[in-house]
């Protein structure tokens, strides 16, 4: 008797312990955005307080109006960077895409010398840092004039997408079954139209998955971004949120709300694709 | 009259090939010749005079360059360490869930939609030693009276930077992670029940060798964007205070844009880079050989 309800009293804290473990996590995961996006809605004089005021007390969308009115707030041009993020982003994935989609197919369906050296090869290219990819490109693109123009920074991201995009692709094609294909071709079909109409739909979701990861990475991306753009032509959102940062006065809300801008594309796109996400990363995880 | 033959899977990664041989290799090339001038860009002549191994040689010898690249790769290690055990212990924690479970896996994905420039942002205001949640926390619970200089000290700005790379890339772990736990068979388990082993010995047994090739592909997916530091550094304290928080990236593009030596920056990006391309592959033979473990035990 005694030793049972000992278990039981120990499953009931086990419990309890697993609870408080899981919000202290989601806490720490969740309060720093939360926070922002809180600030984002208040005054300045209620942010800098001293001492500090935990419950806001009058919220607004002030920051927000006047940062997307006239020509934005401390002269920063959020609605052009804005544009220009997604000129950049959404032609960079597309091209990513297609290149992206010939190369995983190739990488699923065929076998051929020194495939696995070139995989690799692929990815390594990945890992050469922003930064130091930054320089060579800095002077080949001032020598061509194409620094600070929507073109030049497409092309680097399409680089910068492809290799990632394979991987993801290739995951994808390899988890749609051979025979459906081939199957399709003894029906009559030829093999492109065989991949069109039968192996394309079925990769579809993951291959959408992999263009949302290529249109964030693009979103998202600063360190080639800070150095091959100059004036609002062509500079993105990540690199306006750093012209914020060093103007004079910190404008703690209005940066705030440049953060949510930019957040939200991310999350909605990224709420959409999660699922195909994880798998088609792990998709060669156990069986090679 | 040979007709030049181009076999399907070959033409079908030339697009990829091109563009990375464009974009990337033939850059690479360049920035390698570079390494060996010294380049100005203020000078563009100075491309042409080749000083061998000189710029290297000032690398290696520059008390600067080995603080930062001892710094980076301390930074990478206790980051990549602690990302492992939080994520695996996040992922356990979601796996035990019994109730909302999908809510729990989307809320984990959280950090990975911040951008580094954003995360670096998030934790610069959160650190602030003046508006800081931090601090203002601290002190209204009375811990301390005085504001901490977070972002200020150098020691205190590389413990934020940690907490802000960290806050970031747990969730590329836990996720992959948590892949791996969901999709292990349940035989093994309940066969190490019944021959009796404690649920430690179960989980380091059995649960770990399993989810080990999901926690490497973590690691070579982190290893391929552990530049991302750059971006948070960049905005925190820009390698601040007196070089205290500098690393590799930010020491580089310093040297390049704002001292303007092309040249030197570049010698010290080749070693940045044979670093980068150090840590994927060690992570991806890694990958490779727990699959091989896993592959032959089941």
């Amino acid at each position: 008797m005694a030793s049972n309800q000992a278990h039981r009293l120990r499953k009931r804290l086990l419990s309890v312990a697993h609870f408080l473990g899981l919000a202290l996590a989601m806490t720490i995961i969740l309060l720093p955005g939360l926070w922002i996006v809180i600030s984002s809605l208040r005054p300045t004089v209620e942010i800098m307080a001293k001492p500090p005021i935990w419950i806001p007390q009058e919220l607004s969308l002030d920051a927000y109006t006047s940062m997307f009115g006239k020509v934005g707030q401390g002269g920063i041009p959020v609605w052009s960077y804005f544009r220009n993020s997604l000129i950049i982003s959404v032609t960079s994935t597309i091209i990513a895409i297609i290149i992206g989609m010939s190369g995983g197919y190739a990488f699923a369906r065929f076998s051929f010398k020194g495939k696995s050296g070139l995989f690799l090869g692929f990815m390594l290219s990945r890992a050469v840092p922003g930064i130091a990819l930054s320089l060579p490109l800095f002077i080949i693109f001032a020598r061509i004039g194409i620094i600070d123009t929507h073109f030049g920074l497409i092309l680097a991201y399409v680089a910068l997408n492809v290799p990632f995009t394979i991987w993801l692709i290739d995951g994808f094609f390899r988890q749609v079954p051979k025979d459906l294909a081939e199957a399709a071709q003894i029906d009559g079909c030829t093999r492109w139209q065989a991949f069109w109409q039968v192996e394309f739909p079925l990769a579809g979701p993951g291959i959408a998955s992999a263009g949302i990861f290529a249109f964030l990475t693009s979103w998202n991306e600063f360190a080639l971004a800070s150095q091959l753009t100059r004036s609002v032509n062509s500079k993105t959102l990540p690199v306006g949120l750093l012209d914020y940062t060093s103007e004079f006065t910190i404008d703690w809300r209005g940066m705030c709300a440049l953060a949510v801008v930019m957040i939200v594309p991310a999350l909605t796109l990224t709420f959409m694709v999660q699922k195909h996400l994880v798998s088609g990363l792990t998709s060669g995880a156990v069986k090679g | 009259m040979g007709k030049l033959r181009i076999s399907t899977p070959t033409l079908l990664l030339l697009p990829a090939m091109i563009v990375l041989a464009a974009v990337i290799v033939l850059p690479l090339l360049l920035s390698l010749w570079s390494s060996f001038t010294p380049f100005r860009l203020t000078k563009p002549d100075t491309l042409y005079v080749f000083i061998g191994f000189r710029n290297y040689v000032t690398a290696m010898s520059d008390p600067i360059f080995w603080t930062a690249f001892g710094r980076t790769v301390f930074l990478l290690t206790v980051a990549l360490n602690l990302e492992m055990v939080f994520g695996l212990g996040l992922a356990l924690l979601v796996e035990k869930a019994t109730r909302g479970q999908r809510i729990l896996r989307t809320l984990m994905m959280f950090p990975m939609m911040f951008s580094p420039i954003l995360v670096g942002f998030q934790f610069k205001f959160l650190f602030n030693d003046n508006v800081g949640l931090v601090n203002n926390a601290l002190q209204s619970l009375g811990l301390t009276d005085q504001a901490i200089p977070w972002l200020i000290d150098g020691n205190l700005a590389l413990f934020a930077i940690i907490v802000a790379e960290v806050w970031s890339s747990t969730s590329v772990f836990a996720i992959l992670i948590l892949a791996g736990l969901m999709a292990m068979p349940k035989e093994p388990l309940e066969a190490a029940k019944v021959d009796g082993c404690t649920p430690w010995q179960s989980f380091r047994f059995v649960t770990l060798p399993f989810i080990m090739p999901f926690a490497y592909i973590a690691m070579t997916i982190r290893s391929l964007d552990v530049a991302r530091a750059y971006d948070i550094v960049k905005i925190m304290t820009d390698g601040g205070p007196a070089r205290r928080t500098e690393l590799l990236w930010t020491l580089i593009g310093r040297t390049a844009y704002s001292d303007a030596k092309m040249g030197f920056a570049n010698s010290m990006a080749y070693i940045s880079i044979l670093l980068s391309i150090f840590f994927t592959f060690y992570f991806f033979r890694k990958l490779a050989a727990s699959r091989a473990s896993i592959a032959a035990e089941w």
